[in-house]
């Protein structure tokens, strides 16, 4: 008993400065000291326990994936495909191909005996996607239905993705630790810390569906020749406009083209020039005008670290867009040493492409990324095969190939396959939750002193026991709290409360021993023995306490989120830890009493 | 003998099971006043229980305006901005003076009967047959828009205008064969800032401190979860105890729970005390800890069982009870007491899930003398021989 008694006070003397080193940083924090601590200690040291929204600010979203309408675009894209092929492929001369539900095909032919061109062979090119659910071959009606595999592939696809793209988005913000959970077909994004005024900007940029546009060039327009002389004379009304000329040489023909196009450092320069433009000097509604950002040139036709804004004037109808991508891939360019960007196209955005780039020959293609120029190369003749390189602008090398990678996570996710749709949100201003945790620290201290002070007079040096179980039950949970990661522990305002009833909890356990230890003595027990039976025979039944609370606690955390998940992680840090400090660190108080001491009488 | 601090004195014996009817028809004269409250309250007071924004589906919004506003000209400055029926009620934070709290139906800018009208005027404008399918998610910032030919964004801006509804982008969406337009519109921040700052002036509106917007649909999901989540720990537990003691404990633990579960929710019908997610945290919590009571006391029942053969099985109880009567109490008062603490001192949410703590401990302690030692009782008499079984004791 002497040797294992030394060896647990090392144990548990170890886990609590281990304890209270993890917790130092917070609480350096909390009390604004964080300039005292030493730089070796900070260096190493530097988990804090992280505030949830509720509590600094920030913003909460709750997206779900609506993976039904991935499924019906699916279904709807199969239903003209099937049109198609059954007219030209198989010379059916009328038929109706319908939709109905998320999965459904209808085919109605006019002429009931050509159903039987719609026979297995046709069904083949189909076979991965579509089936044949029913046949009326009197009537001439066919029900094709989705392959359900397929639906839920899709489902699970589109859902991951979302959850994929979400996180490329979110990274991009420098918000400190961002967290985006899945649960069923919902996307909790949760972004503590974000300023009020970036709510409504980021909102927008997280549920944006990532569109990729090709879109053709209309360089030489007289529109814009037009535009660039109404720039000219009102250069003073908006600071910093400018106009500038582009030109190249098409390559098969030898054709000079020349375009001219507005420049500004800053884009809201030209953006606020075009919306305040008024009658015939509208942008046409075929047309658009859009942005590039791109370095400047010095005299040499180098590239320099001064960029500003310039315009295309862009046919509004894009010719492309990442739908019909199959595949990218980046790589550096040998000769240029930029990176790049490859992209495959489907069949059908294959043939699309090639037709596009041979009508378009010597005109520039817009690539656009979420409304952004990100280039806008020369097409110098049909481009077949249904492959494309995007070369990346100017930047810094890191920033490029930082560019070729997020390109590259957008254009394999694609397009979001299903929309977001938004659910819920929660919306925090950073000052909103200060006055709430001041009152539940007050509350919290008017509780644990009641507490402190009632087991002091009803159990007296027991008491004392007790009360040192569970302010080490508060640091261990505190600690434990610090050393998770925030996307698992943070401190929310009802994960104060949970705090406040570990205080509550923390002592139930030591009365239920206590108590048997009281009626061991009442038998006439020795104090040693006592102690002995109280723990022994009270262990279970703590135990078996301990069990039903923390599965109520781990129901509660698969059913919340946010502030409730962080009241649920709480809880259940606490439970466990509860169960360590008020069994076995306040046994080896008592041991220390009754084994050392030899105490015959105890005070309790 | 030690001389104990006591405030029970060690040799007390109450009897607690011969007065089983008398607790029985207390426990049945709360439950059904809970059940009956729920209607009353429905008919009465507008809904079952006063559901939180995040239950019922909504926007609670905290303003704080730049000097002191009547809570009659916001409600008019709302309506006027199309957020009808807005409550407010004023909201007391020391650092925020002038604030209110204002909850309304309208979860996005475009409500469901905005979206029906533009749908009306966009098939107006681009021809019945043109606009294939339209789409707007209830509680949603965008809508898709499919049609049979392509249609500009302008178009489709101009529309909109004439609906007098803000958007943000247009885009289209998907291939560009599926004709397809996604709308994004404006935050609802914006249009209640408008709203607001358009009835009390330029700048009446200092800041929005929070906002909570939950879609109707989400706010039936996650009451609904929120029962089969209560009803799965409450499941969870009893197979625990099933384990852990034998069958005979499981029924009394369940009925016991579901009587604490029901009893918190009828004390929040009676108060109309808000009724959120912690609340239902809160429900789960006085579950898992309305068991702790309930093992104390089922553990000396078996302990007590092969200590004492030769008595009737009722008696055993009663004694059991009382043995084990001081802990439940001490054990109860303290958690009672820090929850009074934070009930007494706390805000918001925190009060409400302090109340529910308040209520449910002191129901949770009442359960397990009154409603699963009975239980036991009559199970032990109905399935076993009245004098109880004889598997090993270890309890305390």
């Amino acid at each position: 008993m002497e040797r294992s008694w030394t060896y647990r006070v090392v144990i548990y003397l170890m886990l609590t400065v281990l304890a209270a080193i993890g917790l130092t940083p917070s609480l350096a924090g909390w009390f604004g000291q964080e300039d005292s601590l030493p730089p070796w200690f900070k260096k190493h040291v530097t988990r804090k326990i992280l505030l949830g929204l509720d509590l600094q600010g920030g913003l909460h979203i709750v997206y779900k994936v609506d993976v039904d309408k991935a499924v019906s675009n699916k279904a709807d894209r199969l239903a003209s495909e099937v049109e198609e092929r059954l007219k030209k492929d198989r010379k059916v001369s009328s038929v109706t191909v319908g939709r109905s539900g998320n999965d459904e095909i209808t085919v109605q032919f006019r002429e009931p005996a050509e159903a039987k061109k719609l026979d297995l062979n046709m069904m083949k090119t189909f076979r991965r996607d579509l089936f044949e659910d029913s046949r009326d071959a009197d009537k001439g009606f066919v029900v094709l239905k989705v392959d359900s595999d397929q639906i839920d592939e899709m489902r699970e696809y589109a859902v991951r993705q979302g959850v994929e793209t979400i996180r490329n988005r979110v990274d991009k913000l420098a918000v400190a630790e961002p967290t985006i959970i899945r649960k069923g077909s919902d996307i909790i994004v949760e972004l503590p810390g974000l300023k009020p005024e970036d709510f409504e900007r980021v909102k927008k940029l997280i549920g944006q569906t990532a569109q990729l546009e090709f879109r053709i060039v209309d360089d030489g327009n007289e529109y814009m020749k037009k535009l660039s002389g109404v720039a000219l004379t009102k250069k003073d009304a908006y600071p910093g406009l400018d106009v500038a000329h582009d030109g190249w040489t098409q390559k098969d023909t030898q054709a000079q083209h020349s375009d001219v196009y507005l420049k500004a450092k800053d884009r809201k320069v030209i953006e606020k020039f075009v919306a305040e433009l008024e009658g015939e000097n509208k942008v046409p509604p075929d047309h658009e005008i859009a942005f590039e950002e791109v370095a400047d040139r010095d005299d040499f036709g180098a590239e320099t670290q001064d960029k500003f804004w310039r315009t295309y004037y862009l046919h509004r109808r894009a010719e492309l867009t990442g739908e019909y991508i199959s595949d990218s891939d980046w790589n550096v360019d040998q000769q240029s040493f930029k990176p790049e960007v490859s992209l495959t196209f489907d069949r059908k955005g294959a043939d699309l492409f090639e037709k596009v780039s041979g009508d378009n020959v010597g005109r520039k293609m817009a690539i656009i990324l979420d409304q952004k120029i990100t280039s806008a190369p020369v097409l110098e003749g049909k481009i077949g095969g249904g492959r494309a390189r995007i070369t990346l602008g100017g930047g810094s090398p890191e920033g490029m190939k930082q560019e070729a990678i997020d390109l590259v996570a957008v254009l394999r996710t694609g397009a979001l396959p299903a929309p977001l749709t938004w659910k819920s949100e929660n919306q925090v201003g950073p000052t909103l939750g200060r006055d709430a945790v001041d009152k539940a620290k007050f509350s919290m201290a008017v509780g644990s002193l009641a507490v402190i002070l009632f087991m002091l007079l009803y159990y007296r040096l027991s008491g004392l026991i007790a009360n040192i179980a569970m302010v080490l039950n508060i640091l261990f949970l505190l600690a434990i709290l610090a050393y998770l990661p925030g996307s698992a522990a943070t401190l929310t305002l009802p994960g104060i409360a949970g705090v406040v009833l570990t205080v509550g909890m923390a002592v139930d356990a030591n009365i239920i021993i206590y108590e048997r230890i009281r009626e061991e003595l009442r038998a006439g027990k020795s104090a040693r023995g006592a102690v002995e039976a109280g723990f022994g025979r009270a262990f279970w039944t703590v135990f078996d306490a301990h069990v039903t609370n923390l599965v109520a606690g781990i129901v509660l955390f698969s059913y919340g989120t946010g502030p409730i998940r962080g009241f649920a992680v709480t809880l259940i840090a606490g439970i466990i830890c509860n169960l360590f400090t008020s069994v076995w660190v306040s046994r080896v108080m008592f041991d220390y009493m009754v084994g050392r001491k030899k105490a015959a009488t105890l005070s309790i | 003998m030690a001389k104990f601090f006591e405030l029970i004195k060690a040799d007390h014996n109450f009897e607690f099971v011969g007065r089983q009817r008398l607790f029985f028809g207390l426990s049945a004269f709360l439950i059904i006043a809970t059940v009956a409250m729920l209607p009353i309250n429905h008919y009465w007071r507008g809904a079952a229980l006063n559901f939180s924004t995040e239950l019922r589906g909504g926007t609670e919004m905290t303003v704080e305006f730049s000097k002191p506003a009547e809570s009659g000209a916001i409600r008019d400055g709302m309506s006027a901005g199309g957020f009808h029926d807005t409550e407010v009620v004023p909201f007391k934070d020391d650092a925020h003076p002038n604030s209110y709290i204002l909850r309304f139906g309208a979860v996005s800018a475009v409500n469901s009967d905005g979206a029906t009208k533009l749908e009306q005027a966009l098939r107006e404008k681009v021809g019945a047959e043109v606009l294939r399918k339209f789409e707007f998610s209830e509680g949603g910032d965008k809508f898709y828009a499919r049609f049979s030919k392509p249609i500009t964004v302008d178009d489709m801006g101009g529309v909109l205008k004439a609906q007098g509804i803000s958007y943000s982008t247009i885009n289209t969406f998907g291939r560009i064969e599926d004709n397809q337009l996604e709308v994004v519109l404006v935050g609802l921040n914006l249009e209640v800032t408008k709203a607001l700052n358009t009835k009390l002036g330029e700048g009446a509106v200092k800041a929005i401190l929070s906002s909570d917007s939950v879609g109707a649909k989400a706010g039936k999901e996650l009451r609904d979860n929120g029962i089969t989540t209560v009803l799965a720990a409450i499941l969870f537990i009893m197979l625990y105890i099933l384990v852990r003691f034998d069958f005979r404990y499981g029924p009394g633990t369940v009925l016991a729970l579901l009587h604490d579960a029901f009893i918190v929710v009828g004390a929040f019908a009676i108060t109309y005390k808000e009724f959120s997610l912690t609340t239902v945290a809160a429900i789960l919590t006085v579950i898992g800890y309305s068991m702790n009571d309930t093992i104390v006391v089922f553990d000396r029942i078996r302990e007590n069982v092969t200590k004492y053969r030769d008595k009737r099985f009722d008696r055993i109880v009663n004694a059991s009870i009382n043995e084990t009567l001081s802990r439940t109490i001490l054990t109860a008062a303290t958690v009672f007491f820090v929850t009074l603490a934070m009930n007494i001192w706390g805000t918001g949410t925190i009060r409400e899930f302090a109340f529910a703590m308040n209520v449910g401990v002191i129901v949770g302690t009442y359960s397990s003398i009154f409603i699963a030692a009975p239980i036991l009782i009559w199970l032990n008499e109905r399935f076993f021989k009245p004098q109880g079984n004889t598997k090993p004791s270890r309890a305390s």
